[in-house]
């Protein structure tokens, strides 16, 4: 748990320090793996359903492709870095709650990291269940093989 | 002083959806009650501090991303974290 908050903390930071949303991602997929290599897929106590990761790669995504086109909207380029004043119709307190005031006014960048980072977290840590349900599926199919050969 | 809302709110909603993933299985015989998570909050608090304000913010002495992540796991456990059902022992 203590690297995954590692990792969000990567994801967050991405935009003026050396990381952001592919490694903070890595970095949370990797304490799942590390659950995962730990306790087997079973017994893991962080229990991810298909239905989880095929949603939050949706949603990581969706969220990517809609800051993209709210760029393209608000000044005609894709992905363009809109800030927070949109047409200057945005109250000033949800400015400030929006807005990353450190010196370079990161703008829609930590949004864009943490669409990326909820695609790799799922991502990275999909392959690593689909390839240890294979295994215990080979496990089990060679097992039954086995048992057919003796009764044979 | 200037609190940066930003992190820490986004650092909470990752830890949250992070945390909701705690089902653990009740066939196991494996336990991880409350004070699994209360030596996980310490930790998690004297590893922020020894962070530091990163990444360069100047608001507080300690990694509050870090803290809220922490905050959001132990929140999303509690609030979506059930043990495991049949079904889902299946899957």
């Amino acid at each position: 748990m203590v690297i995954m908050c590692l990792g969000v903390l990567t994801i967050l930071g991405g935009h003026i320090t050396p990381g952001g949303g592919f490694q903070g991602g890595a970095m949370i997929a990797a304490g799942f793996i590390f659950c995962l290599i730990v306790y087997g897929l079973k017994e893991s106590p962080f229990h991810l359903s298909h239905d989880f990761l095929s949603g939050m790669e949706s949603v990581g995504a969706l969220l990517y492709v809609f800051l993209g086109i709210a760029g393209l909207a608000f000044s005609g380029f894709y992905l363009y870095n809109l800030g927070v004043d949109l047409y200057g119709l945005v109250p000033s307190f949800i400015q400030n709650l929006f807005d990353y005031p450190d010196p370079t006014h990161a703008g829609i960048i930590p949004y864009l990291n943490f669409a990326v980072g909820l695609k790799v977290m799922v991502g990275l840590t999909a392959v690593v269940i689909a390839f240890m349900g294979f295994n215990e599926f080979k496990d089990s199919s060679e097992e039954e093989t086995e048992e057919e050969g003796e009764i044979e | 002083m200037i609190t940066y809302a930003g992190p820490m709110v986004l650092g909470f909603l990752l830890g949250f959806v992070l945390g909701s993933r705690i089902k653990l299985n009740p066939e196991s015989e494996l336990k991880y009650d409350a004070s699994v998570y209360l030596i996980f909050l310490i930790v998690a608090f004297i590893v922020a501090y020894l962070l530091g304000p990163f990444p360069y913010y100047q608001d507080f002495p300690l990694a509050d991303g870090f803290v809220a992540a922490a905050v959001g796991i132990i929140v999303g456990k509690l609030l979506l974290g059930r043990d495991r059902g049949p079904q889902e022992l299946e899957d």
